[in-house]
């Protein structure tokens, strides 16, 4: 496509609203990566950049159709896609929370220092791998009737708490304290929970991992000190989301929001950015459904949160409160959040595909302890790379609708790492590193090699540079488990 | 990849963070079918295989956009049911009824159990991302994008 794409300040580039656009796009990159952009989209059939114009066009946006910085092209939504939506004119869109509903990351920190790691670095590697179920077609411990996994969508994290995984001070350092009401379990289809029967607790497979990290350097010791983290902190992230129940709620609500997208006419430039109005029975009853799969997400994490902290006591010897959740952010999903839209609060329906929340100091959906510095916002690198915490500030709640990046954002498709990389050589280079990987297929760890990457410390760069979001800590792995 | 017969055949297309299927035939049962058989090879190297387990299946879609997307999803969520790596897929029929289309599918696989060392990846779902159905020049064209 050809985009009229304008600079509109540090590291912010704009596309002017035109033609159906009802306001701009806007992405959060510098000029190298606008140019690599410019020509991804010309060398595949998909474009990350005709993906924001579009999502601008949807009924109700507000402000800006936003991109961060490890935008990367999706499906109708681009990836690092974020669009917020006027309760009462605006749509809700599948797009825009994608088949992984509330894919996120939780980070626990250890009362161990990185030499504790080292020194029995493979043995943990070994002991994640064989306590969390990775890899495709894993199972999990429990195994759930219909009836239960109901209890899953309306309870969520706080449903496997009370079957042993975890300890009750998880909750408060997971967003939304680790359920969010409105989730409706009859808006859930039956195969979706036959899918779903056995799998939570699992990790799952591709980008889905389980890394041990250390601190590798602190950029805001204020933060850092409220996140308890210094340099040579030990960390566990574990990045997964509501499996195969989010996916089949994603699939089954397609054929919904497609009959939806015609009956209420709503003009939308692309197939896939279907949409209901937020306020129909359709939207009402998606917006219910993608709640109990966020609750299954938040379910699924501290199960294997659980597993996690009974790997460490075992290993090390560590009790209950020398494990804590530090916090717990998903980066796919859809929030009605009070945001200031021409200087006014207004309540809006935020969708963050493969963005996450970033909201900075004083918000009361902080939790207490963080209040002053601001939520912890946790971005996943690759394997053998580099890994961080942030915070967002108050420049990004203007701006972005207080959101941040939630990886480093895929530079090469898969097709085009497996020319390149040999799951062999990958994990031999990553052990010459220091880091221990265990993996249940080669050919997904090629798929998932560094190099198929953007540069995280760039990409966060970026965002820094605009203000929007700002470093805590740089986390390295040590250990990393993948599906 | 894996034309199967002159005229008809599939391939995986492109895509930064997912990926592109697409196959081709002589109607649109063949380019659909095509189509499932580069899902099925996303999912598993299914080479010598032949599946014991059988299922059939009808889906229904008002275009043929739409019925590429149900059938795709429908194997999807069959492979995960059944826990069965799915071996070998054939459109029984496919049909333009006037007010929708539909297709028959018949579908092999083996139990996860005994050979879940052939699955490859993890297919979160088809999308409806610039899928087409199209007829060119005598030959079915179907394009569709699943998640990973």
């Amino acid at each position: 496509m050809s985009v009229d794409l304008r600079p509109a300040g540090t590291n912010v580039w704009e596309i002017p609203r035109q033609g159906p656009m009802l306001v701009p796009g806007r992405i959060y990159a510098d000029r190298e990566s606008i140019r690599h952009l410019l020509a991804e989209g010309r060398s595949q059939e998909w474009d990350a950049l005709d993906q924001v114009r579009n999502v601008a066009c949807l009924p109700g946006i507000r402000t800006a159709s936003l991109a961060m910085a490890d935008i990367h092209p999706g499906y109708g939504f681009p990836i690092g896609g974020v669009g917020a939506f006027d309760l009462d004119e605006g749509v809700v869109s599948i797009a825009g929370v994608g088949f992984d509903i509330n894919c996120g990351v939780r980070t626990m920190s250890l009362d161990l220092s990185r030499s504790d790691i080292d020194a029995r670095r493979d043995e943990t590697a070994d002991e994640l791998f064989r306590s969390v179920p990775a890899g495709i077609g894993s199972t999990g411990s429990l195994r759930l009737s219909h009836g239960q996994i109901d209890n899953v969508l309306r309870e969520g994290a706080r449903f496997v708490l009370d079957r042993g995984f975890g300890i009750p001070e998880d909750l408060e350092y997971i967003e939304e304290g680790g359920v969010v009401e409105g989730a409706d379990p009859s808006c859930v289809s039956d195969r979706a929970k036959d899918r779903q029967e056995k799998q939570i607790g699992t990790l799952g497979s591709g980008n889905h991992y389980l890394e041990v990290q250390y601190v590798d350097e602190v950029f805001d010791g204020e933060a850092a000190t409220a996140f308890g983290l210094a340099e040579g902190s030990v960390v566990v992230s574990i990045h997964t989301g509501s499996r195969a129940l989010g996916h089949q709620i994603g699939t089954d609500y397609q054929s919904v929001l497609r009959a939806a997208t015609r009956k209420y006419r709503i003009p939308v430039p692309e197939n896939d950015l279907m949409a209901a109005p937020i306020g129909s029975p359709e939207g009402r009853q998606y917006i219910a459904a993608v709640k109990a799969g966020i609750n299954c997400a938040f379910a699924n994490r501290q199960a294997i949160g659980g597993l996690v902290r009974n790997a460490f006591k075992r290993l090390f010897g560590l009790p209950d409160g020398a494990i804590r959740t530090l916090y717990e952010v998903g980066h796919n999903n859809i929030k009605v959040e009070t945001h200031e839209v021409d200087g006014r609060p207004v309540k809006l329906l935020v969708h963050r595909k493969g963005a996450t929340r970033a909201f900075a100091a004083g918000r009361p959906e902080v939790p207490e302890r963080y209040r002053s510095v601001g939520q912890p916002v946790l971005v996943g690198g690759t394997m053998g790379t580099a890994s961080y915490i942030l915070v967002g500030t108050e420049k990004g709640m203007r701006e972005t609708f207080g959101s941040a990046v939630h990886g480093a954002g895929r530079l090469k498709s898969r097709k085009r790492a497996l020319k390149d990389y040999r799951g062999e050589g990958v994990l031999r280079d990553l052990a010459r590193a220091g880091i221990s990987v265990r993996v249940h297929s080669r050919r997904g760890a090629a798929e998932e090699a560094p190099g198929a990457y953007k540069d995280v410390d760039r990409v966060v760069a970026i965002m820094e540079g605009a203000g929007v979001n700002r470093r805590v800590v740089r986390l390295r792995p040590l250990v990393c488990v993948k599906g | 990849m894996g034309t199967t017969a002159r005229n008809r055949g599939h391939e995986t297309v492109e895509h930064t963070a997912d990926m592109g299927l697409r196959g081709w035939g002589a109607s649109p049962a063949e380019a659909l079918e095509e189509t499932a058989c580069a899902l099925l090879d996303l999912m598993a190297d299914r080479r010598g295989l032949r599946g014991d387990m059988r299922f059939e299946f009808d889906v229904t879609g008002e275009g043929p956009d739409e019925l590429l997307v149900e059938f795709l999803n429908e194997l999807l969520s069959l492979s995960d049911v059944e826990e069965a790596v799915l071996t070998g897929v054939a459109v029984a029929w496919c049909l333009d009824e006037g007010d929708g289309w539909a297709l028959k599918a018949v579908v092999e696989g083996l139990p996860r159990a005994t050979h879940g060392d052939r699955l490859l990846r993890e297919v979160k779902a088809a999308t409806s991302y610039g899928t087409s159905v199209t007829h060119t020049g005598g030959q079915w064209t179907a394009l569709c994008v699943v998640d990973l």
